[in-house]
This record gives C-alpha cells, structure tokens and sequence, in this order.
C-alpha cells in the first residue's frame, strides 16, 4: 500500500510530519552519524538572535522525574555568524529548515528576520516567543508578561513585526504556562502565522534541599519530556479546534505511539525534542513507527489520521 | 561514535560503594581513547531519562570497562545488573588526553574518587605507545581514607610509580594529593622536567592542580565534569568557562564539555 504522509505548513510541502525540535539538534551536523537527515520531515534550528549569545552559566541542566530542566540561555553565534558557518551546511541536507529566531524587541526580531531575509535558502521561520530562559527586554515590561507567549497582544505584534517581512512559513512557538493556549493560538493566526508549534517547555525549578539553593545557576529551567506529555497532547488537541492553521505538536514525544497521540489530537506534524539526547535516531524511528502503523491499521493518508480524535 | 546494545559481560564490587562493568562491544572497545567516555542509558524506560557519562576504566578487544560509583537512582540500577543483561551505550564520546608526546617525557597523573579510572587507562596507553618509560610516569592519587584508593592494583601491574595520599592519614601522605604533587614538582622543575600533568576528579582538586603546574611551568591537561543531558553535542547543557582568545566583547565564553572537552588545557579554564 502506497503511504501518503506528506503535511503541509504554510508554502512548505513537507514529505513526512516528523520535525526534530530548536534546542535538542545541536547544530544539526552532530546527528549525521547516526541518521540520514533527509529522511527528516523538516528540522527547526537553535534559535538564533541579532547577537551572538554566551549562554547561560552552569549548571545549566537538572534531571527530573521522566524529565528534565534546562537553562541554556539561547548560546547561540549571532545571525551573520549562523548564516556564514551553519546555514550552507543545512542547505545541503534537501530538507526544510525552519529557523527559530527570538528576539527582546519587535524590533529585534525585526532585524533578525531581515538578516535572513536577505541570505535565503530555507523554508522558514519559527518565532521562539516563549523560552523560559531569558530576561525579556521593554517589549513585555508593564504587560505582567515573562514572556511574549504570555500575552495575546504581544504575541500578535512579534507575530505581525516578522509577517511583514517576509512570505516564507512563519510558525509562532507558544509557551505552556497560559491559561486559555486557544486564545494565544488565535492571536497568532489573527496577525498571520501560517501555523502555531506547542508546547515550549514549562518554567520549573528543582532545589537542593541541603544548601537551599536551585540546582540550576538561572533558578529556574525549563521542564521537557515524557512527564510534559499528557499536558502537551491536551493543549494541541486545545489549538487545534480553536484555529484553522496547523499546528505543531510538541511535548515528551520518544516514540511513534506518542507522536500519533498528537497527530490524532489535531496536529498536523510533530517535533521530537528531548529524546534526541538519548537517542540520536530517535527521530526517524518515531517515524518508521507512524508509517507501520498507518500500514496496520490500512491508512493510506496522513491527512486521514490528522485529528481524527472522537470525543 | 557508536550507539550499541551492550552485553554485560561482569559486574562486580572492586571497593566501598565502587563497582566495575564490563561491557561488550567491538567497535566502542576499538575506538575507546584514554578520558573520552561513553553515555549509558540505565534503564529503558523514562525513569531515569537521561544517560549516565562515565570514561573508560580500561578497554581491550571486544569489550570495555566502566568503574562506577553507587550514588543515585542510575548507578543503583546498574549494581544490579547481571551478566547477560543488556543496556544501550553512545560512545566513544569526547576528546580524552592528549598522548603524543616529545622524547624523554613524562607524566604526572593526579586523580581522586572516579576520576582516576580513566588514569588507568591513560597509563596503560602512555606504556603501550612508548610515550612514556613506565618508570617516568608518576601516578598520585588522593581519597578519604585508604579503602577510597581506588585503582591500586590495575596501577601496579603496570609498574608506575605510585604516591598516595589519604585526608585521614590512613595511607600515604596525610591530606590532600596537592601535596605530595608539589614535593614532586619542586624537585622536578629545578632540573627542567619535561613533565606533563595529566588531572581527573573532585573540581577542587582539580583547581589546586592547575594552579600547582602553573606555578612550577609545567603543562596540565584537566578533565572536567560537569552535569550533562545527550553527551555529543545536541544539548549544550554541559558549558564550562573558558578563556576565550578570540576576544569578543567579554574574556570568557563557555565551551561545551562533552564535545570541546572533557579534557582542557588547564590554562585554558576559567574557574569562578
């Protein structure tokens, strides 16, 4: 049976709805070894700012019940270096790039986008409105917001400051710690987001109970992996009916089970992030499972699968 | 760099808490290199998630061992293991110590806890590649009391000079391993030593060792550890600071340990 599992995210036809996730794919060419990478349905890069970015210092990473923290603070080498040395290395891969771009300002996002306007050669963007690792600047300043994925407006205007610039893919990256994600996920599609991935991890803190102090040096961390998975599925399945873009289902996926989870909650693709740590191959095995699945269970289209939810 | 299921070929208690694992596989035995480590995944499930980094103890055709620590809810799994169990393991993975070194050489390895296993095998390569005569490699090594000298009889067989050093005097120079260090340095660096120190263990120790061979001149290649999520790069989890000689707008930046490292020109790092 000939299998159908292409998906599509705004003008990007992706052969496969399996992504890897910004921040759990180094900088791609790690993987190499121990994967063909233009299997992948598409990759979403480290996120990449204005200015090159030291990191946060360490301890930077904490391990949780069937999960983990991390605070790595967006180390990362500045646009014009991310152009110059990475980029011409995933423009070889034949698999669409999306590049995760933040910034502390619309007006820093602004020029991040312009930047990579300007060099091209990929599919496109993915706007990290929502990691929990960084202090945000002026743009959140008097909205009680910790970030822009907090706050509808905020995440209308960074949303519409990129839109403007470009006609590649734009997929808006929203935070878990909302209370209504429909309504945030609304919010992009009004400014125009061709699609909404989620979930970004959870602001978490682990404490070491004999000194007192955080385990992580920035205190708080973001929380990934099988633990936020339930929480996860919820929230896609939450998306999904609320906008007609797709969405990008995200959360503790390390397997094809739990990819299909969110494919069948409403998600037209889905990212695998923190098991890429423990297992390179992670990725394309989730996606042998999808197709042996669709085989057994005589599903010829993805389509068919997606949202397929009964409630 | 591999990811294999691994046999368990032995697993058994070599000190207080301390255990070797010997696992199978060919192709990480092959490539395995003095300080690189591997990432071994204690259980299948999600609990616990991450994979364990430990360097190699020794490794010889078809298999490689691990000595580790029982401290958490990873090691415990593993001193349960039997012989026939499986377990997946990445690796080789990291830099390791750098072996090539110039004729008359020599070698100060200064370990303490589990950061001497992988000066075992760091000797046995200095031997086996002629880098060093075994005389001229000088092994120091610090623990609590004389049951924590891990390591001692894998030394011995290899015929280096071995000092010790116990906090409670049990064994060896009482206090910390710094010292018998500095007794060898002083005397050495006088005559023009061509020594280079090799370091792996508590990060206070490691401090004190850098800061020995650069007061007497000598090179010192140092082995970190830091807390670590994939072990190859993915992650970026596991930064430590390190002078930056590019010189961008600060003097420091943070180099990933598992891939730039674990191992660092002790000049090179930035404690704070």
């Amino acid at each position: 049976m000939g299998l159908d599992l292409s998906t599509r995210l705004g003008r990007v036809r992706l052969a496969n709805p399996v992504l890897v996730a910004s921040g759990t794919f180094g900088h791609v060419k790690e993987f190499e070894r121990y994967m063909d990478l233009g299997k992948l349905g598409g990759i979403v890069t480290k996120t990449i700012t204005v200015k090159p970015r030291l990191g946060n210092p360490p301890p930077r990473i904490v391990e949780t019940p069937s999960g983990m923290l991390n605070a790595i603070g967006l180390q990362n080498p500045g646009v014009e270096r991310f152009i110059s040395e990475k980029l011409p290395y995933l423009r070889k891969l034949g698999v669409p790039v999306f590049v995760s771009v933040m910034g502390y300002s619309t007006g820093e996002l602004a020029a991040v986008t312009r930047a990579l306007e300007k060099a091209g050669g990929f599919a496109g963007y993915e706007l990290n409105l929502s990691c929990p690792n960084v202090a945000y600047g002026t743009k959140t300043a008097g909205t009680g917001a910790r970030m822009f994925a907090h706050d509808a407006k905020l995440i209308g205007s960074a949303v519409s400051a990129v839109r403007r610039l470009t006609r590649r893919t734009l997929l808006a990256k929203l935070g878990p710690d909302v209370s209504d994600i429909a309504r945030m996920a609304r919010a992009a599609e009004g400014a125009g987001a061709d699609g909404v991935s989620l979930i970004n991890t959870f602001v978490a803190m682990v404490i070491d109970v004999r000194t007192r102090r955080p385990v992580l040096a920035n205190h708080t961390g973001g929380l990934s992996g099988p633990c936020v998975r339930p929480i996860a599925v919820r929230m896609t399945w939450e998306a999904a009916r609320a906008v007609k873009i797709p969405v990008v289902g995200i959360g503790g996926i390390a397997s094809a089970r739990d990819a299909l989870e969110f494919l069948v909650a409403g998600a037209s693709a889905v990212q695998v992030g923190t098991a890429n740590f423990t297992n390179p191959a992670v990725s394309l095995e989730t996606l042998d499972g999808i197709r042996a699945f669709m085989r057994r269970e005589r599903i010829a289209r993805l389509s068919d699968l997606i949202g397929s939810v009964k409630t | 760099m591999y990811r294999e299921r691994c046999r368990v070929l032995a697993n058994g208690r070599v000190a207080p808490g301390h255990y070797v694992l010997r696992l199978g596989s060919a192709r990480i035995a092959r490539a395995a290199g003095p300080g690189r480590f591997v990432q071994v995944l204690c259980a299948d499930s999600s609990e616990p998630l991450l994979g364990r980094p430990f360097s190699f103890l020794t490794a010889r055709p078809g298999s490689f061992d691990l000595l580790y620590h029982v401290v958490g809810q990873g090691t415990r799994i593993l001193q349960g293991l039997q012989k026939g169990d499986a377990l997946w393991v990445l690796g080789p993975l990291g830099n390791g110590f750098g072996t090539k070194l110039g004729p008359g050489a020599e070698a100060a390895l200064v370990g303490g806890g589990v950061g001497i296993p992988p000066l075992v095998h760091l000797a046995e390569t200095l031997l086996k590649t002629r880098a060093v005569r075994p005389g001229k490699i000088r092994v120091f090594l610090g623990a609590r009391d004389s049951t924590l000298l891990l390591c001692l009889k894998d030394f011995r067989k290899l015929g280096v000079d071995l000092r010790l050093a116990t906090d409670d005097g049990s064994r060896g120079t009482k206090g910390f391993v710094t010292r018998p260090l500095e007794r060898y340095l002083a005397e050495a660096a006088p005559a023009g030593t061509r020594t280079t120190v090799y370091t792996c263990g508590p990060t206070p120790m490691l401090k004190a060792v850098g800061a020995l061979a650069e007061r007497y001149g000598v090179p010192c290649q140092t082995s970190v550890e830091v807390p670590m999520a994939c072990g190859f790069g993915a992650c970026l989890g596991c930064a430590i600071k390190v002078n930056d000689a590019a010189g961008s707008s600060t003097d420091f930046r943070y180099a990933i340990a598992c891939c730039e490292g674990p191992v660092f020109d002790a000049a090179a790092l930035v404690w704070d």
